[in-house]
């Protein structure tokens, strides 16, 4: 089992802080936080924002808790999961030009040194 | 020496040396900076980008004519509420446990707003003109059995009103136009002595009372409930072809000489019966009252409304939204308002308001910005083609929807169009 999941769930692994893998994961976390709080319906105690209770079976100050967590969450998913995700690219291209030109580097320097070493 | 809390590659046996620990912590600050500014490139690219997620053509709010896709789906959903009593009292409840206005002032725009749809969409007239007629007749119910105050803030039984009977402008001019918008679409009989009623006592209090100025609440008088108090009285001379033109011309004239800010040049929301201002000028007011006065004087309406759009209304990175204040003037949130988001000092209250003056003044990109923050931070939520923002409430959608079909009533009256 362990050895057929492995691979998987690596991904889940803690990963280097603000590195690619990093970032997905903390996009895809928040990802899940909303969507259980959406799914667990805390989109109707938004209405506090206009002074109206969410529902009148809740105490005020749960309502405006639950409010406050969901309106929180919808936040990070609009804005920092979209920012995440891009700058998780970003870095990956970064990282990779940035590999690419260290290996080109790599390359001539090396097929050019040996005649020296050995002359 | 080996605290550092890390492996050093290839450091599996012997103790890290300085060199190889500078190297690593050079090589991990490097990671680092390149994490955060992919971070801040990510955000400088997104945020401006974030409005077009929520931006839609300004036909999807209001179109003419007809009715908008937001229109029909706002409507579905507040006519659901006038089939379904048990659904109703829960909103109702509510929104009373807050402010007994809403519930009033939910059904006013409603009634308003159904009437301008049934000018614009003239086969779903009888439908319509049913759930006004519920709305109206309950609302006349109440008022007739458990007295004005049911509709009114705990506060008006704290004074007497100073003009006795006591009455409130506030519920007689809303009351007095949900009955006119009714019978400018089509006329009941019914309906026409207690338009007549209403709009004599409302224009007998202002011919006694020299100031012109009328009470809602207790020696507090609102601009909102003195325009839209003028609209019915403009629309009962449409129908019934009473002539109350001097009256109106001689309260605008008295409200440009006393009724103004002199900062912002904008109509202030409250004051005393003798003319002292109480509020200044607020967002949760002047957008409405720009819109009633669009029916009294088109040139003042049209000052009024430029004014707030530059001294209120802003657009943030495609956002709209709207202050409840101007610059000039420094006021306490309350009720009206809703809560004020520090910062940006954007105001629920007066955001919400200035739909309707964006849509009567037709300006396409503050209505298209400000549609698209009701997208973002309204929470919208759709069920079988119903439409309600979460973030709102039954009066909040109410004025949204009529800010998304006003325009035909007003048209009517000004063309003299009979009904």
């Amino acid at each position: 089992m362990i050895k057929l999941f492995g691979p998987r769930l690596a991904f889940f692994q803690r990963a280097e802080f603000l590195s690619a893998k990093d970032m997905l994961q903390r996009a895809m976390a928040i990802s899940a936080l909303f969507l259980a709080a959406h799914l667990a319906g805390l989109r109707e105690f938004t209405s506090v924002l206009n002074g109206t209770a969410g529902s009148l079976a809740v105490e005020v100050k749960l309502g405006t808790f639950l409010a406050l967590i969901y309106i929180l969450l919808y936040l990070a998913f609009v804005i920092l999961v979209p920012v995440l995700v891009l700058a998780a690219i970003f870095l990956t291209l970064w990282q990779r030009c940035i590999q690419k030109e260290e290996n080109s580097r790599v390359t001539p320097e090396t097929s050019s040194g040996r005649p020296d070493a050995n002359g | 020496m080996v605290t550092v809390g890390f492996k050093l590659p290839g450091a599996e046996s012997r103790p890290p040396s300085c060199a190889q620990i500078g190297t690593f912590m050079k090589s991990r600050m490097k990671k680092l900076l390149m994490g955060l500014a992919a971070l801040a490139i990510a955000t400088l690219i997104w945020l401006p980008c974030l409005h077009l997620v929520f931006a839609r053509p300004p036909a999807e709010f209001r179109q003419d004519p007809g009715l908008s896709p937001k229109a029909r789906q706002l409507a579905a959903r507040h006519l659901r509420l006038w089939t379904d009593p048990a659904l109703r009292e829960q909103e109702l409840n509510k929104m009373r446990a807050s402010n007994a206005e809403w519930d009033f002032m939910g059904r006013s725009y409603l009634v308003w707003s159904l009437a301008n749809m049934c000018l614009r969409d003239p086969a779903s007239q009888p439908l319509y003109l049913r759930t006004m007629d519920q709305i109206i007749d309950e609302t006349l119910r109440l008022e007739k059995e458990q007295g004005m105050y049911f509709f009114l803030m705990g506060y008006a039984k704290e004074r007497h009103y100073l003009v006795q009977p006591a009455h409130s402008l506030f519920l007689d001019g809303e009351i007095a136009l949900m009955l006119a918008a009714r019978r400018v679409v089509e006329e009941k009989p019914e309906y026409k002595p207690l338009l007549t009623e209403r709009v004599n006592a409302m224009v007998g209090r202002f011919q006694k009372n020299p100031g012109m100025l009328l009470e809602s609440y207790p020696d507090e008088c609102w601009m909102f409930d003195h325009c839209v108090a003028l609209d019915a009285i403009k629309m009962a001379d449409h129908l019934d072809g009473s002539d109350h033109s001097a009256l109106i011309r001689s309260w605008l004239a008295m409200a440009k000489l006393k009724l103004v800010d002199r900062e912002s040049g904008l109509l202030i929301s409250s004051f005393t019966t003798d003319g002292i201002p109480l509020d200044g000028p607020e967002g949760s007011t002047i957008w409405m009252v720009a819109h009633s006065l669009q029916l009294l004087d088109e040139d003042f309406a049209r000052d009024q409304y430029q004014r707030a759009r530059k001294e209120l209304g802003e657009i943030t990175l495609g956002f709209g939204y709207a202050h409840e204040w101007p610059k000039s003037w420094r006021g306490q949130a309350d009720v009206d308002s809703g809560p004020i988001i520090p910062g940006f000092e954007i105001s629920a209250g007066s955001s919400g308001m200035a739909f309707i003056g964006a849509s009567t003044f037709d300006d396409g990109k503050f209505l298209t910005a400000l549609a698209a923050t009701l997208d973002f931070a309204g929470f919208p939520a759709r069920t079988g083609g119903r439409l309600k923002y979460c973030a709102s409430n039954q009066v909040g959608d109410a004025a949204l929807l009529y800010a998304a079909t006003l325009g035909p009533l007003w048209q009517k009256v000004k063309t003299g169009g009979k009904p």
